[in-house]
Order: C-alpha cells, then sequence, then structure tokens
C-alpha cells in the first residue's frame, strides 16, 4: 500500500486504479458520479442520459477501461468538443463521475480512491520558490517538468494533472506509468500515451523523445501493446536528487488533493 | 585562366537557377534562397496593361489580415489566414480542395500567420500557443504536432513560416521584446520529433556567453522571428537574429567599459549560419554590436552568387530594420561591404570599409532622443526581392523617426522588456513618407526610387519580366518598372496590403497572386495613427491576377 500512496500520476490513470484503505464506500461514490453525470455529461448536445445516446459518443458498453476514462475526463479530447474537466469538476466530483463511466463499461466494482491524501508524508528538505523555478525553468529547454505537467497555470498538459505528490525524490523516479503503451505506426515501435481512439482517428502521443509529439493516425494504422519501456526517471534526468526533493516542496503546497 | 572563367560562369548560371521560381512557389521566400523572384515572363511591360483579376478567394478570417505569402505546389495553393485556418485550392481556380481549421488558443500575443511551408508530403505551420502542426498535403489532415515553448511563460508566439529544408522544420519565434531567449528549432519533418535547437544567446561555458553581463543573457531576447533561408550544396541554414533585451536600455546586459566595435550580447543583431543536420553554429556576423535602437536583425536573408571586386563569390545580402544591409560571403561569414538605404537617418553617421559602426547615437536613461529610423524600420518585416536579370534589391523603405525615452525596469520573464517609451513621428519637411527603391548589393548604389505619400509594409515580388510588384495601405496592389522604377499598372484591390504576392504557373498560364488586408495592430496601427484621415481597411482576400484568356 505504501508503494501504491506513492504514486504521481502521469496520466490521471495511475491514480485512479490504485485501491486506497482510505476508500469510501463505492456504491454511495457511483451514485454521486451518477448525479454529476446528469448534471454535467448527459446535457445538451453531449452524452445524453445514462451515457446512451447524444451528439457526443455513446458511452455505455464500449469497453473503456477505468484508466482511459480518467484520462478523458481530466483531459479532454483535443479537436473535439470533449473539454477537459480537471479543472471544472472538484476532485470528489471528478472520481465519482469516473467511477460511475466505468461502471457503463461493465467494471462492476470500480477504483474510487481519493488517493495522494496528506498522511505521513516524510519531510522534505527544500524551498518551494526554488522548487517552483525548477519545474519550469527556461534554462532546461525540454528537460524540464513543465514539458509535460501543468501546474499552478505554467506549463504543457501532456500528463494528466498531477494529484497525489511523491513522498521522495525515489519515489519520483520510480513513477509507474501503466498509461502508457508502445504503438505501432509505419512498422515503428514508440512509448505512447493514447488520447483518443475514435472512428474517425486515433490520436497518441509518442514519447520517443521530448518533447513528446502529438500524433494522428487513421484506425488501423496504429496499434497498440501494453506496457512501454519509457520511464518517468530518464525524463527527469537532468535535475539532481536535491533539485528533485525542492521540486516535491513546491508540489505539496501546489497541489491540493 | 580562360578555363577558369568559364567554370565559374557555369557555376553561377548553376546558382542563379536555384534562386528563381519557375511553375511552383514551393517556399515562403520562392526557393530556399529567398530571393521572392519568378522566372516566369509571360506577363511583362508590354501587356501588363491587360492584367486582370482571374479569381478570388474569400477566407472568411476577418479577425486580422492576411499576411501569408501563399504556396503553390504542382497547381495547388496553400494559405493561411491570421487564426491558423488552412486552405489548399486550386490555383488554377480558386476551388477549395480541402480546409483546415486550428482550435483558437486561449492565449495572448499577436494575432497573425505569415504563411505555411510545404514539402515532403506535408503542410506545416507555427501558431500562436508555440505548436508545431503537420498536415497532410493532399488531405488536409493532421500527422502531428508538437510544442515548442510554453506561451503564458515566454511570452512569444510563432507567426513566421517554418522553412523546409533536409528533411526538417525548421521555425524561430517571436518575444525578442520581452524578457526571454530565443532559439532556433528543427523537428523531423517526418514525425516530428525534436532533431535540434540552437539558443541565440549562449548558456554559461559557451563562446559568446562572456559577452552578456551577469546573468543577463538569461532574459536577453533575440528571438529569431522570421523565415530563414537554405543552401542545400552547402546544408547550411541562414537566420537573422532580433536584438538584445531590454531593446532601448543596455546597463543590464552590456558590462561598463564594453568595447562596441565588436561581438557585444552575442549572437543577437546578427547573421548566423547553422548546420542543417545538428543546428551547430557554423558562422556569425554581427551587424549591430549592442543594438540599442530596437533594430532587429531578423529579416530574410537572400542568397545570391556575384563578381564581387574581381571574384565570384557566394554571397548573401540582409538587411536589418535600421536599412543597414550586408553582403557576406555564405560559405565563410567574411564581410564583405555594407550600405544602408534610409534617406534619413542619425542612429550612426556611417559604416567603416570592414563593417564597423560609426558615430553610434544611443538613447540615454533620463533623456528623450528622436532616433531615425524608427523602431518600425526603414524595412518592416515585409520582404524585399531580388532580380539576377536587373541584379537589382528591391526594397520597401519607410522614412520615420522615433522619441525614445528609456526607463531601467528589470525583467519580468516573458513581459515586455523594451525598456522605453518610443513614439513614431513622421518627418515634417516630407510630403512622401516612404518609397520603393532599387539597390545593386555589389556597388551599394540606389539605381532608381519610387516615392510613396504613406508607408510601404507589405512585400515585394520581382519576375523575368522585369516588373516589380506589391501593395499600399489604400488598397492599390502595382507594378513598377524593374529598370526605371516607373509605374506600369495598379489595380485597387479595396484593402490595405500587408502580405507577399507570388507568381506561379498551371498549364502554361502565369498568374500573379496577392493577399489583401491591412493588419491594424503593432506597426500597422502605430503607423496609422500617424495619418489619422486615413481609414486603411482590414480584409482577407486573396485576389489573383493573370491575361486574359486567349490573348497570351
Amino acid at each position: 500500500m505504501r508503494a501504491a500512496k506513492q504514486f504521481m500520476q502521469l496520466g490521471a490513470a495511475a491514480l485512479l486504479l490504485v485501491a486506497d484503505a482510505s476508500a469510501q464506500n463505492p456504491a454511495g461514490t457511483v451514485r454521486q458520479g451518477q448525479e454529476v453525470f446528469a448534471k454535467t455529461c448527459a446535457t445538451g448536445y453531449c452524452h445524453g442520459a445514462k451515457g446512451a445516446s447524444g451528439g457526443a459518443p455513446r458511452l455505455v458498453g464500449r469497453g473503456f477501461d477505468q484508466a482511459f476514462i480518467a484520462n478523458t475526463v481530466s483531459r479532454g479530447i483535443p479537436g473535439t468538443g470533449m473539454p477537459s474537466f480537471a479543472n471544472t469538476l472538484t476532485r470528489p466530483d471528478l472520481v465519482a463521475v469516473v467511477a460511475y463511466v466505468a461502471t457503463l463499461n461493465g467494471i462492476a466494482e470500480p477504483a474510487v480512491s481519493m488517493a495522494g491524501g496528506p498522511p505521513a508524508q516524510p519531510a522534505l528538505t527544500g524551498d518551494a520558490a526554488r522548487g517552483q523555478k525548477l519545474f519550469t525553468e527556461a534554462v532546461r529547454g525540454f528537460g524540464r517538468c513543465s514539458t509535460c505537467h501543468e501546474v499552478g497555470g505554467f506549463g504543457i498538459p501532456v500528463a494528466s494533472p498531477i494529484v497525489t505528490v511523491p513522498a521522495s525524490a525515489a519515489a519520483l523516479k520510480a513513477i509507474a506509468t501503466p498509461n502508457l503503451k508502445t504503438a505501432k505506426l509505419d512498422g515503428e515501435s514508440m512509448p505512447a500515451l493514447v488520447l483518443s481512439e475514435g472512428k474517425q482517428r486515433v490520436i497518441f502521443y509518442d514519447f520517443t523523445s521530448a518533447p513528446p509529439v502529438q500524433r494522428t493516425a487513421e484506425p488501423g494504422a496504429v496499434t497498440f501493446a501494453a506496457g512501454s519501456s519509457w520511464q518517468h526517471s530518464s525524463a527527469i534526468g537532468a535535475y539532481n536528487d536535491s533539485e528533485l526533493a525542492q521540486i516535491l516542496v513546491y508540489l505539496r503546497g501546489a497541489i491540493k488533493p | 585562366m580562360r578555363f577558369l572563367t568559364i567554370l565559374l560562369a557555369v557555376t553561377a548560371a548553376h546558382a542563379q537557377d536555384a534562386g528563381a521560381t519557375r511553375a511552383d512557389w514551393a517556399h515562403n521566400g520562392g526557393t530556399p534562397f529567398s530571393w521572392r523572384y519568378s522566372a516566369l515572363d509571360q506577363i511583362n511591360s508590354s501587356n501588363i496593361n491587360r492584367l486582370t483579376p482571374a479569381w478570388l478567394f474569400q477566407t472568411g478570417d476577418y479577425a486580422e489580415n492576411l499576411q501569408a505569402t501563399p504556396i503553390v505546389v504542382d497547381g495547388v495553393m496553400y494559405l493561411i489566414t491570421a487564426r491558423a485556418r488552412v486552405f489548399a485550392l486550386e490555383a488554377a481556380t480558386g476551388r477549395e480542395i480541402w480546409h483546415y481549421r486550428y482550435p483558437e488558443p486561449a492565449v495572448g500575443g499577436f494575432v497573425g500567420n505569415r504563411g505555411v511551408a510545404v514539402g515532403d508530403g506535408k503542410v506545416f505551420f507555427g501558431t500562436k500557443n508555440n505548436y508545431i502542426v503537420a498536415l497532410d498535403q493532399k488531405t488536409g489532415r493532421e500527422l502531428w504536432r508538437v510544442n515548442t515553448d510554453d506561451t503564458r511563460q515566454c511570452g512569444c508566439n510563432i507567426t513566421a513560416a517554418p522553412l523546409v529544408a533536409n528533411g526538417k522544420v525548421i521555425i524561430g519565434g517571436t518575444g525578442g521584446d520581452g524578457a526571454h531567449r530565443g532559439y532556433i528549432t528543427a523537428f523531423n519533418s517526418k514525425n516530428g520529433r525534436l532533431a535540434w535547437r540552437w539558443y541565440v544567446i549562449p548558456g554559461p561555458g559557451e563562446k559568446g556567453n562572456e559577452t552578456w553581463k551577469g546573468d543577463s543573457w538569461r532574459f536577453g531576447g533575440g528571438s529569431p522571428w522570421l523565415t530563414g533561408s537554405y543552401d542545400a550544396a552547402l546544408n547550411l541554414v541562414y537566420w537573422g537574429t532580433g536584438n538584445a533585451a531590454a531593446d532601448f536600455y543596455d546597463a543590464d546586459r552590456v558590462a561598463p567599459g564594453t568595447d562596441k566595435g565588436k561581438d557585444v550580447n552575442l549572437f543577437t543583431a546578427s547573421v548566423v549560419a547553422l548546420d542543417a543536420d545538428t543546428g551547430k553554429l557554423r558562422w556569425y556576423h554581427q551587424e549591430v554590436p549592442d543594438d540599442i535602437w530596437d533594430y532587429d536583425s531578423s529579416y530574410e536573408v537572400l542568397l545570391v552568387d556575384r563578381v564581387i571586386r574581381g571574384r565570384m563569390r557566394q554571397a548573401l545580402v540582409h538587411m536589418n530594420k535600421s536599412g543597414l544591409t550586408s553582403v557576406l560571403d555564405r560559405a565563410t561569414g567574411e564581410f564583405l561591404g555594407a550600405f544602408s538605404v534610409p534617406e534619413v537617418r542619425n542612429w550612426i553617421t556611417g559604416v567603416t570599409e570592414d563593417g564597423k559602426l560609426v558615430g553610434r547615437n544611443e538613447p540615454e536613461l533620463g533623456k528623450t532622443t528622436t532616433i531615425c529610423p524608427s523602431a518600425a524600420g526603414a524595412k518592416s518585416w515585409n520582404s524585399m526581392a531580388y532580380s539576377p536579370r536587373t541584379g537589382y534589391l528591391y526594397v520597401p523603405v519607410n522614412e520615420m523617426c522615433n522619441d525614445v525615452t528609456p526607463n531601467n525596469r528589470g525583467p519580468e520573464e516573458g513581459r515586455n522588456y523594451m525598456n522605453a517609451e518610443f513614439p513614431m513621428k513622421l518627418i515634417p519637411e516630407r510630403t512622401t513618407h516612404s518609397h520603393v527603391d532599387a539597390w545593386d548589393p555589389v556597388t551599394g548604389k540606389r539605381a532608381w526610387s519610387m516615392p510613396y505619400k504613406y508607408v510601404l509594409l507589405a512585400s515585394m515580388l520581382a519576375t523575368a519580366g522585369d516588373l516589380v510588384f506589391t501593395g499600399n495601405p489604400e488598397g492599390e496592389f502595382f507594378a513598377l518598372d524593374g529598370k526605371s522604377g516607373n509605374k506600369l499598372w495598379s489595380y485597387q484591390t479595396g484593402a490595405g496590403h500587408r502580405g507577399g504576392a507570388v507568381s506561379y504557373a498551371v498549364n502554361g498560364r502565369q498568374y500573379i497572386a496577392t493577399t489583401t488586408g491591412w493588419h491594424s495592430s503593432v506597426v500597422g496601427g502605430a503607423v496609422a495613427a500617424l495619418f489619422p484621415d486615413q481609414d486603411w481597411r482590414l480584409g482577407s482576400t486573396l485576389v489573383v491576377f493573370a491575361l486574359p484568356e486567349g490573348s497570351r
């Protein structure tokens, strides 16, 4: 469990997949999600009552996994009417609506963790202001955190919003990224973060090198396999442990669960 | 000796071929040599009076204007609007083949786009929120996009057309007037992956960093905000870099007692040659050491081969905002000559034979100094043209001054860091405030000059019909005789001109296309305010001319 708590996610998914000892009542969360859905997602030209129909795609029985749902709700789908709800829904409402949509896709017991709660984070030495600067520092070029993370209004939201801050520099390096897959396109394999898989087009980030490239392919031209060779530790390799600790101090203050 | 002469002549002819366009207008500057010169001569001085509109295309994007230079490849025209709406049109008829709309980014900055680049089966463009986007050339479907910077942090945007060279798409950005550190970035055209980035301002430990006081290099500007050129034989890309920031106040970036004769705040206000494969600096020539007048050297670089002092040279010609024009050997960077084009100039008294500025007239803290030409430029960003037939550069020159009152505010990342008020003003004794000039870059002499009452802020087009085209703010699109400057033809297009005209051919018929629409912000707005009785109109229409069918 401790390891699980150390997840900081790079895709909303990682966090939401984590079962947590402090999990709320799952049935209650799903009910809450249903209410949020009715007010937010079912309205107007969007997904319709209970996600069955509407101007936007049907959400029932699509075989979505919870990671994909969390990712999509958090970041939206670029170039479509699907907005990011990361900043418009409260954290509990976001978790709840993801859990609800998961039940529409045959996931009987969706994860409803609010993970990232503060209990017992080890002390970190560092200066938050310095950490904030390090996070976005232009002199680091594409090696800075803000190449992929948006915090406090700065950075490129390649990853979905950070909701849990790892406990240490070691944990930050060891972050698992189960939501990254291996794409095959034009005979080439590459680490990929899938944004959307529609009938017209598939959109994903190519993580071969920084900065990630958002690529669009026709369905069938690209395939995805589970797992990838990509490691967060490589992406943050330009920072030393002391700098990473200062970044974590900054994030602890900036990210409110 | 005779053999050598022939050999040189052949080499020259070959290089001359590379600079001219024919049926296609495949690059922003026509070819990667950036001459804006078409070898087509079906339309010429004997028949231009019959030139007439063939078709026009309304983009529907009236947010600002059309600043873009259209690209034409294999009978298809590619055009981008101020808000990054991209169209593929049949170049003979204007019929739409596809269109693409980039989602409007919720960030501040310049509204304007100066063109797409086409190559490797794709159409590339930059965006206000600093993405490079690649579309499929045939279908307009998006293939990839990649972010170059965080707009909210850098205060920068991409407004220039990218350069496609050697399997890469290469681009700079704005931000040179802000607390920002400019760069040129290259991405692999196939998949959008980073190929290289070159920072205008060297970091600690790199050659040139020592020309910056303290850590001023971090926010020293220098952004190369227009499009570069490419010589495939040398595999070098050429770019002009912006001035240092703070623009009008140098005490934070130049150490006391610095010799301003050479190499101050490298590599701002310079022409640079970069290896196209690696982005490594091959050579540089700083035109204005410690540019304290906002005279950006970020303008177009024309690659021309000319006999200079008895020797055929692979040269380049580059003009900065002050109208100071350098002629360099493009293989080595060797300085070959310089001249200045505006009639009214007081920022320097002259340039020595080896390129040193003489008589610097610097704005001073606590004082107001009238500086000519203004920071809007003796020439603005709109490009000049070069004809190998006449050997002339065709230059739109504006004659204005500004009253510069510097301040010493410190930098805030991504915020304006010009450090002066500098209202522009007209020169009272003049009745005409601009002129189209023909300059010989070898002799540095002006061959002719055609005065115009207001300002000239659209790019030039030269053709093998010895015609020179451009447009004015009043909406007139006109042609001059390239040899004499006499006005041969004009057409009222209905809206002011700030874009670039091109020439191309489809099925043997030559066309001249011009974008229209006045750009009301930045330089356009400041200039318009000087002529309050004028009402230069916005617009966003492409107008295409040809000789009547059957009259050729």
